[in-house]
């Protein structure tokens, strides 16, 4: 079981890549969203080898303050007309 | 038996993650990673739970995991529509951050 946890660590790595490279902030946004649901596998394959289920309990408040947190984060971009078109849309 | 059965769809899991993190790469223009990166990391996150729900038989933590994979398959696709929708709404072309359209600026 702990290949499952290196494997997520080293899509995470991977994820970072894309975030630090990404040409546009939302490429950044995508690759932020997709890293804290490998934190949730991460914090899920834990829980499974330790046997503890309360650990479970912070696997569900992250998922839903990590995606809360990139929802409000994508709504004040879409607000800021930074893509080429300057919002014309 | 259940437990080999659990093992088989988490590498099934992995599998599916490695490929989306192989298209997040792979792919030149925002619009059809965020399409491939949410759908396939969806995936690939439910399978996962699955599996080690298989894992732990019919317990109180397997409830607590399908918790956790109904809040993903909600949520993930969730976001990558508000991501996509913002992308859209100030500006973000379709083919903008591709090597031809900044060369073409």
């Amino acid at each position: 079981m702990y290949i499952v946890f290196w494997a997520m660590l080293g899509l995470l790595a991977i994820y970072l890549v894309r975030v630090v490279i990404g040409p546009s902030v939302w490429d950044r946004l995508l690759g932020l969203s997709l890293i804290s649901t490998k934190i949730i596998v991460i914090i899920v394959v834990v829980a499974s080898i330790y046997e503890k289920s309360f650990l479970l309990d912070f696997a569900i408040i992250y998922a839903l303050s990590g995606f809360i947190g990139t929802i409000f984060i994508a709504l004040f971009l879409s607000k800021q007309r930074l893509g080429r078109k300057r919002g014309k849309r | 038996m259940l437990v080999w059965l659990g093992n088989i769809i988490i590498v099934l899991g992995i599998c599916f993650m490695i490929f989306g993190a192989w298209g997040l790469f792979k792919l030149k223009d925002f619009y059809s990673r965020i399409l491939v990166a949410s759908k396939i990391d969806t995936v690939g996150v439910v399978s996962l739970i699955i599996g080690f729900a298989l894992r732990h038989g019919f317990s109180f933590f397997s409830s607590k995991l399908f918790l956790i994979m109904v809040i993903l398959l909600v949520l993930n696709p969730l976001v990558a529509h508000i991501l996509a929708r913002s992308a859209y709404i100030s500006g973000h072309d379709v083919g903008d951050d591709t090597p031809e359209s900044e060369a073409k600026e």
